[in-house]
């Protein structure tokens, strides 16, 4: 138990030894600051994923052959739809369009806007929409790095695409994906299946993807294997192998950076048990005094473990709070475009504010266990020594 | 009453080595309650040694050290800071203080694992800060403080929790003749006051002072 005459000494102490503490608790500060910085990220990102893919349909068809993406004919989508236990049977069209005197590409998704499972997910991006007005002219929807690039080109409400047989359309710019999705919809563009068919050069009864749901999980492994007995030249992808390979990609970029300030703390703990140890003799002194004036080695490190357990909790407070704020706040400038890679078009992820307690608490310990272990083991070691011979 | 017991009392540094050191050799000698013994003798005698090993900072080597009725040369680590807590203020030479910190909380610092409450301790701090005439510095720091402000505020401390015994080791190797007599005056008040005191010391004005009971002349580690 903590006395009044313990808490003021102790209070005492960090208030005028504040200079030795100093530099600890900025490194520190930094260390923490970074680690959580990264782990907020990764963490953030792999939510958004969750939170996306939990929208869209579980599985998705397209066709191969010879290592390439063809079309598929419209009527697979009746054929897929009389299979048991499949529901919401979606076709789409989607691909890349370049943009070639800037090098750049948007990727077209075409849907049916009539379809309920799609407009469900135009209103998580996009809030309310006008259908009559939106399919009044040829319209599209654009994601915001989209709007950007365009807005920069001077297409302020229209862009006219170039049809494979030298045509050209001329597309209405409806409105904008919302910023939240730009993970996936920064360089997408959403427009009337029709309209994709026709700027792709595609037949109307061709489209390049199928999608559905099975609503009983039991039963995805039997619906792949039915499509694959149905259609020989198909790949079959399930949403949840995507999620895998967006989580083990940001786990590998976090991962990375974790060991690499693991590493770090480990450094800065050595230099500090170094610095507790041998170069610091006037915490020898004070401690042999307290030493000869009465006080015992159990008291001695009561008063370092409350001394270094404040520096630990002010620099992880500290530290956490400036990652959050440099995450959530400011989106993580320079952290974010590792994290992202090189986008196609100039992307800016808000990040969704997540606080993974369970690995800030891991990152305590890993840095509050070694902290107070690098400064109690010296003061350990002078406690147990006599007096006088600390006090020299 | 006997206050200090020391039986054939042997201190050896580097024991078992090629430095092997005898710092003290048979030393016998009792102090009794209410006296101010000088032990004085040239640097390197064994006087601080022979405080050090009273007030338990060190073990003897051989012999028997008895103080106020406790075996303190077989003292475990513990019961000997308990010892000092509770029975012994010592006053060092280069006084030992908290140099960061200000003159009250290194005066409050033994009474810290006391177990008395925070205001009982501030008044105890307030008590011995006047009698060593230092409270009018109280919140200043040590290293600002001047040579017989240290001392001031080394006795305050060393008179804090009331101990029976006072240990003075060359107590006044850095002041100057007007503090020195101001510290003498402080000694006879203690020495009044009931305490028993032995101070270390190669300055002659102890000789000749009334109060001190004793003085033991100290030699290669023996008592003369």
């Amino acid at each position: 138990m903590l006395n009044n005459a313990f808490l003021h000494f102790l209070t005492r102490m960090l208030y005028h030894q504040k200079n030795k503490h100093i530099g600890a608790i900025l490194i520190s500060i930094l260390v923490i600051f970074l680690l959580s910085a990264v782990l907020f990220l990764s963490t953030s990102l792999q939510t958004r994923v969750q939170k996306t893919l939990k929208g869209q349909s579980d599985f998705t068809i397209s066709r191969i052959q010879a290592g390439n993406s063809i079309s598929i004919p419209y009527h697979w989508v009746d054929k897929v739809g009389a299979l048991n236990g499949i529901e919401s049977v979606v076709p789409r069209v989607h691909g890349r369009y370049f943009f070639t005197p800037k090098g750049k590409s948007f990727l077209i998704v075409g849907v049916d806007f009539f379809d309920e499972q799609n407009n469900k997910l135009l209103k998580s991006i996009v809030g309310t929409l006008d259908l009559k007005v939106f399919l009044k002219q040829d319209s599209m929807l654009v994601g915001s790095g989209v709007s950007t690039f365009l807005k920069q080109h001077y297409f302020k409400n229209t862009f006219t695409f170039k049809t494979p047989n030298g045509t050209f359309k001329e597309v209405h710019i409806a409105k904008v994906l919302s910023s939240k999705s730009n993970l996936f919809t920064n360089d997408m563009i959403v427009m009337p299946m029709h309209l994709a068919q026709e700027i792709f050069g595609m037949m109307e009864n061709e489209i390049t993807d199928i999608t559905f749901n099975v609503p009983n999980d039991a039963e995805w492994d039997t619906v792949i294997e039915k499509i694959y007995l149905m259609f020989y030249d198909v790949r079959v992808v399930d949403k949840r192998e995507i999620q895998k390979a967006y989580e083990s990609l940001y786990n590998y970029k976090g991962g990375l950076f974790l060991v690499l300030f693991l590493v770090v703390i480990f450094t800065f703990i050595l230099i500090l048990y170094q610095r507790y140890s041998m170069v610091y003799s006037t915490e020898r002194k004070e401690i042999g005094i307290l030493r000869a004036i009465g006080w015992s080695i159990n008291d001695i490190l009561k008063l370092k473990f409350y001394e270094n357990i404040m520096i630990v909790f002010v620099s992880f407070f500290w530290g956490v709070v400036l990652a959050y704020g440099y995450v959530f706040f400011l989106d993580a400038p320079f952290l974010s475009s590792i994290f992202l890679g090189e986008a196609n078009l100039k992307n800016h992820v808000h990040f969704l504010p997540v606080i993974p307690f369970g690995l800030l608490g891991s990152i305590f310990l890993f840095y509050a266990v070694p902290f107070l272990a690098a400064v109690l083991i010296p003061a350990w070691k002078i406690a147990v020594t006599p007096p006088k011979e600390a006090m020299l | 009453m006997n206050v200090i017991t020391i039986e054939n009392m042997h201190k050896i540094y580097h024991e078992n080595s090629t430095e092997e050191f005898e710092v003290l050799k048979n030393i016998n000698l009792v102090v009794k309650k209410n006296e101010m013994v000088i032990v004085s003798g040239v640097s390197g005698s064994g006087k601080s040694t022979l405080l050090s090993l009273v007030a338990a900072l060190e073990k003897p080597s051989s012999g028997k050290i008895i103080v106020l009725e406790e075996l303190v040369s077989k003292l475990p680590d513990i019961h000997a800071s308990k010892y000092r807590a509770k029975h012994i203020g010592i006053i060092f030479q280069n006084f030992n203080l908290l140099e960061s910190l200000s003159v009250e909380t290194n005066v409050m610092a033994p009474l810290i694992h006391s177990g008395l409450t925070f205001s009982q301790i501030e008044e105890k701090v307030q008590y011995s800060m006047k009698l060593a005439s230092i409270e009018h510095k109280a919140t200043q720091e040590i290293r600002l403080l001047s040579g017989g402000e240290k001392q001031r505020c080394a006795i305050a401390r060393a008179l804090v929790h009331n101990p029976e015994l006072i240990l003075c080791d060359e107590p006044t190797a850095n002041l100057d003749k007007e503090n020195t007599l101001k510290f003498i005056s402080l000694l006879e008040t203690l020495q009044e006051l009931g305490k028993t005191i032995v101070i270390a010391t190669h300055d002659p004005l102890f000789d000749t002072l009334t109060c001190v009971s004793r003085v033991i002349k100290m030699e290669n580690g023996r008592i003369l």
